[in-house]
């Protein structure tokens, strides 16, 4: 079997141009919970760039300088949007069963999105450089040691704390969103429940 | 699985622009953020150095050194993966029956603060200074025997408890510290001069680079950062991580994980930090498998807001 070929043909039947870059969808797609999506989307990309440009600077800079204090608040900030939409997306996508007819997988990818940013998030707040980071990392310890996780990670140790938060982490949930988004453009967006009388389409 | 999978296109279908509404959406949040972080910014207070406490808290600062002496500190007899208590005594172990992960890796991060916080930054003290009262007091107590160290350790415990500060100096009631006394005021002079972290840090970096602040941080992890920590309200039974210490929200997303630090058995078992850290591990299993959990994944079926999130194609369809 060539590889290349069997892959290049799978792609090519479920990533067609129109599911990744549509330019209609159906029409029941029609209320404010479809934003809380993109929104998310939005508010990841300026978590992201903040971030590569606080990154950039090192540590010292977004404790010390003006410049540094501006793009912490925008990272600070562009967080809390960041969960605010995710959350509301993940409300939303619940109360539509929108894991119905073949997207479990869908929503499994976003539930472990959802888990790696919160880790992301805490391995940034460690990573503040402030009291709030201090007391959170000596608290914390009892946690990650409790669980096991002490195996792994030794939350006092600023250089794996910050590597996780800049790099590790974020890739990982890059590679998960991006992999979500696949899923959501290849499979579309769910239909509504069926009506009364029509319980077609109410498969899990 | 999959028995009615409908076909989202065979659905009448209406115009939609992806990358306009993403390019919308992301001039909209990035307005929004700049807006807010110029209005509210982000908080951040410094963090509290040994030094700070060494100034602004001199006895707080000496019980503290003493108790690692003397293996009275909660780090002296924290266990793994610091240590192995102090002699033979853990006071952290954490296990929900037979399990104990925290134990499995052994003493990876090793610390004794016996050693780490008084007698190492106390050696280096004394030969950057060279300060032969103080080698001659460090090798007094270490080769006092267990019994005398007790006791100096015990008299000048209790004499911290009515020392007082006067103009700058700690006056302690007169008694038979052996060369305690002396190691403490030099630790002390040492928390004063800032050096105290440098000496901290150096123990836990190999070499140049100080990217393990994990005996700094331990120095001051008991009673010292813990005052501090109440009076802002962000003790674990203070919801601790899930507010800020200002009014500006904090990681709210941890509030189930927070909660559970609020109510028994968490805030009482002195194994709560794993059970804790299981019951929130077990709820996102649950979050995860959604899909797959037969009863709740119908929930939404029942719950009567999956009509208001599509009303318009049910009221199109009547």
């Amino acid at each position: 079997m060539n590889w290349t070929a069997a892959i290049r043909k799978k792609l090519s039947e479920q990533l067609t141009w129109e599911n990744l870059l549509p330019s209609e969808q159906p029409v029941y797609v029609s209320s404010l919970v479809y934003s809380f999506g993109v929104f998310t989307l939005s508010a990841l990309f300026v978590v992201i760039v903040s971030g590569i440009i606080m990154a950039s600077k090192g540590t010292l800079w977004y404790q010390t300088s003006h410049l540094g204090y501006f793009f912490r608040n925008i990272h600070f900030w562009s967080v809390q949007a960041f969960f605010f939409f995710m959350t509301m997306h993940l409300v939303g996508q619940f109360f539509m069963g929108a894991w119905r007819e073949g997207r479990a997988f869908t929503w499994v990818l976003g539930a472990l999105s959802f888990g790696i940013a919160v880790v992301t998030a805490f391995t940034g707040y460690l990573s503040r450089g402030d009291f709030f980071a201090q007391w959170n990392q000596v608290q914390a310890k009892d946690a990650f040691n409790g669980s096991g996780l002490d195996g792994y990670i030794n939350v006092l140790n600023n250089g794996q704390v910050y590597g996780l938060h800049i790099a590790v982490l974020p890739i990982v949930l890059i590679i998960l969103v991006g992999w979500h988004l696949l899923q959501v453009r290849r499979l579309g967006v769910v239909p509504p429940y069926p009506e009364k009388g029509n319980q077609e389409g109410d498969a899990q | 699985m999959n028995k009615a999978r409908r076909d989202p296109n065979s659905f009448p279908q209406k115009d939609f622009d992806l990358i306009k509404e993403g390019t919308i959406s992301l001039v909209i949040v990035v307005i929004l953020v700049v807006i807010v972080s110029l209005i509210w910014k982000a908080p951040y207070s410094p963090a509290i150095t040994n030094q700070q406490i060494a100034n602004s808290n001199p006895i707080l600062f000496e019980q503290t050194a003493l108790n690692d002496l003397d293996g009275q500190s909660a780090m002296a007899t924290y266990g793994p993966p610091y240590n192995n208590g102090w002699k033979g005594n853990i006071t952290a172990a954490q296990s929900i029956g037979p399990l104990n992960p925290e134990a499995w890796w052994g003493t990876p991060y090793q610390v004794i603060p016996y050693s780490a916080d008084v007698m190492t930054p106390l050696q280096m003290l004394a030969t950057a200074s060279s300060n032969s009262q103080l080698k001659q007091a460090l090798a007094t107590y270490t080769s006092a025997s267990p019994a005398q160290q007790q006791t100096w350790d015990q008299n000048y415990n209790n004499a911290l408890a009515k020392a007082k500060v006067v103009n700058g100096k700690m006056v302690v009631p007169f008694g038979s510290y052996g060369p305690v006394a002396l190691m403490m005021k030099d630790e002390w002079s040492m928390g004063k001069s800032g050096l105290l972290s440098g000496a901290l840090n150096r123990e836990t970096n190999q070499g140049v680079y100080r990217w393990n602040v994990q005996n700094d941080l331990l120095f001051l992890q008991g009673a010292p950062l813990e005052q501090i920590a109440k009076s802002r309200d962000i003790l674990g039974g203070q919801w601790g991580i899930n507010h800020d210490e200002v009014a500006d929200p904090g990681p709210w997303w941890l509030t189930p994980y927070t909660f559970l630090y609020q109510i028994p058995p968490y805030n009482t078992s002195s194994s709560g930090d794993e059970m804790a850290a299981y019951s929130v591990g077990i709820l996102f299993l649950l979050l995860l498998l959604l899909p797959f959990i037969p009863g709740l994944n119908k929930l939404p079926k029942v719950l009567p807001l999956y009509k208001v999130i599509w009303r318009d194609w049910y009221k199109r369809n009547v």
